[in-house]
């Protein structure tokens, strides 16, 4: 339906704005092509490893790649103009590399902001080192001396209470590094091989992912000691609530679940700030139906004395190459070298078995996924191209073509609908919802989109 | 600087968002509980009708309103839920005729996405719990404990992620939901879940139906013995249970609201888009259903909520139009319809756009809004003033003047009334019935103009005519005296009190008289240089029966004179100045104040300070009340003394806190008016107006009085033409009888003053009317409607076509002067340095109007700028161009007329979806964002760096909990130069709900001072439900949550007025300030709406 249409439903009151802004973005995030009215001017010599647009003002991009370098660009304001002032170029504000007194030595692996302002980024190497960077300075404020060479950083862009950086290495162990006090506040062990992909939960500031080059993804409480979940593919939530007439036997068995206390709702007032989920998610039981357990041992705490077997459990064959946590908190998307994506069910660690169309994706190297908003799409790097895959359905709907060489790295702007990517090919390209001025403008690049399919987005 | 800001409603939300009945208030009373939106208004059944118990605010917009009873319980209780989460469960206080809290919380959680299609929140039927879907993916559960009270909440996973509506079933040993929901394929199914309070978890339920009706979307649960659920869809209507199945077609339509009738569910209600309400039976034999049958009632407003009250009375709540209360009658009418409307409640909501105009150049705004949507759309006049209410009226013709008189010195009331015309005096009185009949006094000239009349001493009554002045005795009627003039001369004008008279006769003669017991006595004569034209000895001194001072309006050198009395000395002589004669003078006094008030001929008032010693007159103040000249009266109401000027636009002057106000009479042209006060109509007045005399009493407050013209259609845009006194309107006709939901698109043009489609002009086909603007250009002496419109095509998802249409108005048409083709909709038009600035999709495009070598005009492009998601809302001052984007907030444009060209000055980079935005001057803007909240931000010329200096900086934050469609400078309250509060500028703004709100900017002090005040007041008025103030008014968006900043809740401060004395006291104390400064400085914001 028109925009013109949605308007006047959203005066009438007819359109709650939720709704109004759903369909906005997807109706934009439908329209996503190479854009042609916007350029990042990318700053690197070597393959584009990581991005991230700030999480406070969706303005600064930061990027990591193999050149030893990271760079800052403004994606709000152009430094430039060209094509008679309709394309917009975006040069780097400011670049750190190899020349800078305490720039890393081997490639980035990993940049990112820190969630509560841009005042500080972080960069991981394959040189050992974690930086944490002042912005203003760019001057290192702290650095971290990891085992190995570092695959992935990630902070919480919940935390209220700690400034932690959870590091996955060439090491077995996830180490979390504390800006505040500059030392290593936890190691977390129990993967049996490097680390290459670590994500914090969007629902509690407590609970870290990890993914590992054993097939493993483990989930952390990172107040209490070990994981407390490890995922298992072959786990699948078929058949969880049996029918009203098996009910009987059932629950004999018992199909007891608690619910995470992060959840429950306290019937006091709390304060108007961003709540602080206090998710104690250990209460929770991975599995569901062990027939051997009584029902008052089921709400054990389940580490450290997790059942081997379990510990044992594999979410892919071969590495865990990326995680995404959708931002509902409510899934977990994770793609691994045996070229599978799966969508994982947060709250129970179940396969939710939906079927994405992936066919090949980069084996040796962490892949850094994005998702829409409203966690209806997941963009995939797929070799050269990247994919937008349907969350629910698996169904491709877009597939961005532009990149010469494989694609490393995503990143979606839910601010502005737009999608960042980069590649092997050292180019950063934006991908942004067209505009109607496209006939007066010139044809610019090589890209191109494939609309699969559309339907799914006519509303 | 704007930036301090001051918040109130003017006209309370009276969209109607959910209804309910039940037994609130006692276990015998039946209540109807209805909420707008941010409101709560409790009613209670009588047989008279509905009677208003309660109207109370509640911090929070309203997503469910449930009445349920606990085990054990006489009455009902009544939950609440709102959009940002919290809920609480109140209950009846009979001693204190207050709800009371039960209990509260918060039910918000981390995870989860807000669900798309509206909260949901249900109660079981068994009370056994609360379910709420929030949050798509997640059922909250609050269980209940066996005393009835609330326990701790949890959440079930719900794999249906497109939930529709969920509804508990009836007559289930377990507590059992029904879910309807929307696959990835887009078929939509419902399924039963019981919930298993122990484990926490559901269990499958009994049965699940796939693949219903397409438009399916709303449950009816039915109740035992048949229980059930009833699936009403677009085109077919389902009941669902167990073990039947039954179908019926419908006419396809949509249905938003339905309401049961009876306690065994066997007949609903439904209200459909159209506003047509069909009654649903389900036949059953005993408790096994046959069939559904379906039959139409009648037409209503487009029903929200519907809610069967008792006896075939039925209550309508709309978000369209007016809800109403209707009865549903046995027979048919005789247009078939079973619905008669008995009562229609004001809804002015949504208001999508509207103007002010000051249709008088008063300074007093009155705004016209686009209200009501579909066919319920109307255009409603919104003014400020004082209402009459009409108590009787006659036909009377050409009414010269008019006194009212007592039948003896002593009586309380008036009991005759004296009417004057051309030739001709009548004299009308009360009857036993209580009619007004003609009666005589015949002491009285009745076969002459009477130029004056007045009660006297000694039960005598005084008629001023052009050749005499009688004494007539008021007991026996006769004539006791006579004072004749001079002859040769005739009297002109002529004024009395008790004892006194005074008069005046062509060649500047006056003449002074007193009353004595019977007797007229000349007592002084003077000789003035000009004719006189007004004349006034009203005692303003100790005596109230005889004066000292005499008013005197001088033609020639137009000026007004004090004389003192009786000697008649000239004491004082102030010239005027210009060249309209004083039409009218009053001496009076307001709250121990003396004042002269002058009027003139053209509809101007002076008012003077009157030192009644030296009759000295100062502190001359100047007012525009209407156009034509002015009759001032003085009358009491309410023991207070007011003025009333009879003019085109009659006002009512009144004084509080030792300041003159003015207020609207909301009448039109009034000639004479008196005041008639009689043991039938007391305290009344009567007014003379366009042939017709009227008696009514005054409304004591000044509130806003709402006209409304009903359209047919939807308009959504609206301006006011000055010079041509029209409004044009976009609308749009919606055709429900053809099936392919046609619609016709127009601009009209209306009589500002009738209101009557004077022009219309059809669009194209698709062609849908945005923006419209009445402006002129450089150049160019035409003033000129221009409207922006966007041809809407079903296949395109954003329009890439759209017209700048240029019209002139001539002889009451509608003109085309000249069209432009535009690359995308219209959205925004405005007036810009004599060029046309229009807002087009992404792009803010200048045009020039130019003349083409034959003589005809036409738009050229001259500039533009792109760089914006949709520019949606423009507003423009000076050079300068605010723009309101779909998503980005706000940004500042400027105009460089040396390089014609267009360049971004600043931006606030925060993620704001507009929905309105204004220039509040000229560094302060005002935005309206689609999450309710209100936000100021600041242009920061004096940046360091261009960084600081690109940005807009965020000053002022506020959650309004209203969707603002529109913001337009002006007032609803005539603002007077002299008054504190006309310093204040103020913004007015329309919403969804049918708010009317101001936006008052405030000098810092008196900020600071208020804001003191509004922290204090939080501490002791209570929010309804416990529900937090400081947390309803923080800025709240899916990013953030912010204590609100800069702007303050005049609603709140306002409400500390209805305290009572003791809490007044406490806040006193806390604040220092006297209770009586704090009234008083409280009360002079009351007056800015």
């Amino acid at each position: 339906m028109s925009m013109w249409k949605k308007i006047g439903d959203r005066e009438t009151g007819r359109l709650c704005t939720n709704r109004f802004a759903n369909y906005v973005r997807s109706s934009r995030v439908s329209s996503l092509s190479l854009s042609n009215y916007k350029d990042i001017v990318s700053a690197h010599r070597g393959s584009v490893n990581s991005l991230q647009v700030d999480l406070t003002e969706g303005r600064y991009l930061l990027s990591g790649a193999s050149d030893a370098s990271a760079a800052v660009y403004d994606i709000q304001q152009a430094t430039d103009f060209e094509g008679s002032g309709l394309v917009a170029k975006h040069r780097p504000l400011f670049v750190v590399d190899k020349r800078h007194e305490h720039g890393h030595k081997y490639a980035v692996s990993s940049a990112i902001w820190y969630p509560i302002d841009t005042g500080v980024f972080i960069t991981g190497s394959y040189d050992h080192f974690i930086n944490v960077w002042d912005t203003n300075t760019t001057q290192v404020a702290v650095n971290f001396k990891m085992p190995g060479k570092v695959y992935r950083t990630a902070m919480s862009s919940l935390s209220m209470s700690h400034m932690l950086i959870a590091a996955g290495t060439e090491d077995v162990q996830v180490r979390l590094c504390d800006i505040a006090s500059g030392a290593f506040a936890h190691t977390l062990s129990g993967h049996r091989d490097g680390v290459m992909t670590v994500e914090w939960s969007t629902s509690s500031e407590w609970v870290l992912m990890t993914g590992g080059c054993d097939g493993a993804i483990r989930f952390w409480d990172i107040r209490r000691a070990g994981c407390y979940r490890v995922l298992d593919q072959s786990q699948s939530q078929l058949g969880r609530r049996p029918p009203l007439l098996q009910r009987a036997t059932v629950n004999k068995a018992s199909t007891s679940k608690s619910s995470s206390a992060g959840q429950s709702s306290s019937m006091k007032t709390r304060t108007p700030q961003r709540k602080i989920a206090n998710g104690n998610v250990s209460k929770q039981f991975p599995i569901s139906r062990l027939p051997a357990q009584a029902k008052g041992s089921m709400r054990q705490r389940l580490h450290p004395g997790l059942l081997s077997s379990q510990d044992r459990a594999t979410a892919h064959y071969g590495a865990v190459t990326g995680l995404k946590v959708t931002e509902d908190g409510m899934y977990l998307l994770s793609a691994g070298s045996d070229s599978r994506l799966r969508l994982w069910d947060v709250e129970s660690g179940f396969n939710t078995l939906v079927n994405f169309e992936t066919v090949r994706l980069q084996t040796s190297k962490m892949i850094q996924l994005a998702t829409t908003q409203d966690s209806s799409l997941v963009f995939v790097p797929c070799m050269t191209a990247v994919k937008a895959f349907d969350v629910w359905s698996g169904k491709t709907s877009l597939i961005f073509r532009g990149h010469y060489e494989n694609v490393n790295c995503c990143w979606f702007s839910s601010q502005d609908q737009e999608l960042y990517t980069g590649g092997n090919d050292r180019q950063i390209l934006v991908w942004s919802p067209s505009k109607s001025f496209v006939e007066e403008g010139k044809d610019t690049r090589k890209g191109q989109v494939h609309s699969v399919d559309e339907d799914n987005w006519s509303d | 600087m704007s930036i301090w800001n001051y918040v109130v409603t003017a006209h309370k939300p009276t969209n109607v968002t959910h209804s309910c009945v039940g037994n609130f208030t006692s276990p015998q009373e039946l209540n109807l509980i209805i909420a707008k939106c941010t409101r709560i208004e409790m009613h209670l059944l009588t047989p008279q009708g509905l009677q208003p118990m309660l109207d109370v605010p509640i911090y929070g917009r309203i997503a469910t309103l449930e009445l349920f009873r606990p085990h054990g319980e006489a009455q009902d209780f009544l939950f609440i839920a709102t959009e940002r989460y919290k809920f609480c469960v109140l209950q009846w206080d009979a001693e204190t005729s207050e709800p009371i809290t039960r209990a509260m919380g918060d039910v918000s959680d981390r995870i989860g996405r807000p669900t798309d299609n509206g909260q949901i929140g249900i109660i079981d039927p068994d009370c056994r719990l609360i379910g709420l879907h929030l949050y798509d993916g997640l059922f909250k559960v609050i269980p209940f404990d066996n005393k009835g009270q609330l326990k701790e909440a949890f959440n079930i996973r719900l794999e249906e992620l497109q939930v529709l509506d969920i509804k508990f079933l009836y007559g289930c040993s377990k507590p059992t939901i029904v879910v309807l929901y929307k696959d990835n394929k887009d078929a939509r199914h419902v399924k039963t879940y019981e919930v298993a309070l122990k484990d926490k978890d559901f269990v499958e339920g009994p049965w699940a139906q796939n693949n219903l009706d397409n438009g399916a979307e709303l449950l009816i649960p039915v109740p035992p013995p048949l229980c059930g659920v009833i699936i009403i869809g677009e085109e077919t209507i389902v009941y669902c249970s167990a073990n039947a199945f039954k179908a019926i077609p419908i006419r396809p339509s949509i249905t938003r609201a339905y309401g049961q009738v009876d306690a065994d569910g066997s007949r609903y209600l439904l209200g459909d888009h159209s506003g047509l309400l069909h009654l649903l039976v389900i036949t059953h034999e005993k408790d096994k259903v046959t069939g559904l049958k379906i039959e139409l009632l009648g037409e209503t407003s487009i029903a929200s909520t519907i809610s069967y009250l008792d006896n075939a009375f039925v209550y309508i709540g709309s978000s369209y139009g007016d809800s109403q209360l209707i009865k549903l009658n046995l027979q048919p009418d005789s247009k078939g319809s079973y619905v008669e409307v008995l009562e229609r409640y004001v809804n002015l909501g949504p208001i999508v756009d509207f103007c002010v105009v000051d249709l008088e150049r008063q300074g007093q705004g009155q705004v016209v809004t686009c209200s009501g949507a579909y066919k319920d759309g109307s255009l409603r006049i919104v003014r400020n003033g004082i209402g009459i209410n009409e108590q009787a009226s006659v036909e009377l013709q050409g009414i010269k003047g008019m006194w009212s008189l007592r039948s003896s010195t002593d009586d309380a009331y008036d009991t005759f009334l004296v009417v004057s015309f051309i030739s001709e005096t009548r004299i009308l009185a009360m009857n036993i019935e209580d009619e007004l009949e003609e009666t005589e006094i015949e002491g009285f000239c009745s076969q002459a103009q009477t130029l004056f009349c007045h009660d006297a001493v000694n039960n005598q009554l005084v008629q001023v005519t052009s050749s005499s002045v009688r004494l007539v005795s008021s007991t026996s009627r006769e004539l006791r005296d006579e004072w004749h003039a001079p002859s040769g001369y005739s009297v002109n004008v002529a004024t009395a009190n008790a004892t006194q008279v005074l008069l005046a006769t062509g060649g500047g003669h006056l003449v002074y008289l007193e009353i004595g017991d019977g007797r007229l006595t000349e007592v002084k004569h003077a000789q003035l240089e000009h004719d006189i034209s007004c004349l006034d000895i009203n005692p303003i001194g100790e005596n109230p029966n005889y004066g000292q001072l005499a008013a005197v309006g001088m033609w020639t050198d137009i000026s007004v004179r004090i004389f003192s009395l009786p000697d008649l000395i000239l004491l004082t002589k102030e010239q005027l100045g210009g060249e309209i004669i004083p039409r009218s003078v009053l001496l009076c006094a307001f709250e121990g104040i003396s004042y002269l008030l002058c009027a003139l001929g053209d509809g101007h008032l002076l008012n003077f300070l009157l030192d009644l010693g030296t009759g000295e007159l100062t502190d001359r103040k100047k007012v525009s009340l209407g156009t034509q000249p002015i009759t001032l009266r003085t009358f009491s109401s309410k023991s207070t003394t007011h003025v009333f000027a009879a003019s085109d636009r009659p006002t009512v002057i009144y004084s509080s806190n030792k300041k003159l106000l003015y207020s609207n009479v909301n009448l039109k042209k009034v000639s004479h008016m008196c005041p008639f006060n009689t043991s039938a109509f007391p305290d009344s007045l009567a007014i003379a107006k366009e042939g017709e005399l009227t008696i009514g009493t005054i409304d004591d407050i000044q509130k806003l009085h709402i006209r409304s013209i009903p359209l047919g259609e939807h308009a959504r845009r609206i301006c006011h033409q000055e010079q041509s006194r029209t409004f044009a309107i976009c609308s749009v006709k919606y055709n429900p009888s053809n099936a392919d939901d046609s619609e016709m698109h127009f601009v009209r043009l209306l009589d500002d003053q009738t209101f009557d489609f004077i022009s219309t002009s059809l669009l194209d086909t698709f062609e849908f009317g945005c923006s419209v603007l009445s402006c002129s250009f450089s150049d160019d002496s035409n003033v000129y409607y221009c409207v922006g419109t966007a041809y809407v095509l079903p296949e395109e998802n954003e329009p890439t076509k759209g017209r700048i249409l240029v019209f002139v108005v001539e002889e009451g048409k509608l003109l085309l002067i000249a069209e432009k083709e535009t690359k995308g909709a219209v959205y925004s038009l405005n007036a810009f340095n004599g060029k046309l600035l229009a807002a087009i999709n992404q792009k803010i495009q200048l045009y020039k109007w130019m003349l083409r070598d034959d003589g005809s005009r036409e738009l050229q492009s001259e500039c533009g700028h792109h760089g914006h998601i949709l520019a949606f809302y423009v507003q423009t001052r000076g050079d300068f161009i605010v723009v309101g984007d779909l998503m980005k907030s706000i940004s500042l444009l400027i105009y460089k007329h040396e390089e014609g060209a267009i360049e971004e000055r600043a931006r606030d980079y925060n993620a704001n979806w507009m929905s309105a935005v204004e220039i509040l001057d000229d560094d302060i803007y005002l935005g309206a964002e689609h999450n309710f909240n209100l936000f100021t931000v600041r242009k920061n010329s004096e940046g360091a760096t261009d960084e600081e200096r690109g940005r807009l900086e965020v000053v002022g934050e506020y959650h309004l909990g209203e969707f603002v469609n529109r913001f337009r400078h002006g007032s609803l309250v005539m603002r007077l130069p002299d008054s504190d509060v006309g310093q204040i500028p103020t913004v007015i703004f329309g919403t969804v709900n049918g708010v009317i709100g101001i936006i008052a900017s405030l000098p810092q002090e008196q900020y600071t001072f208020f804001e003191k005040l509004q922290a204090n007041l939080r501490k002791v008025i209570k929010g309804v439900g416990g529900l937090s103030h400081e947390q309803w008014r923080s800025f709240n968006n899916e990013k953030k949550t912010v204590d609100a900043k800069n702007f303050l809740d005049g609603d709140l401060i306002e409400s500390f007025l209805d305290l009572n004395r003791n809490r007044m006291d406490d806040i006193s104390k806390v604040m220092g300030v006297s209770v009586e400064e704090l009234c008083k400085r409280v009360e002079e914001l009351t007056r800015l709406h």
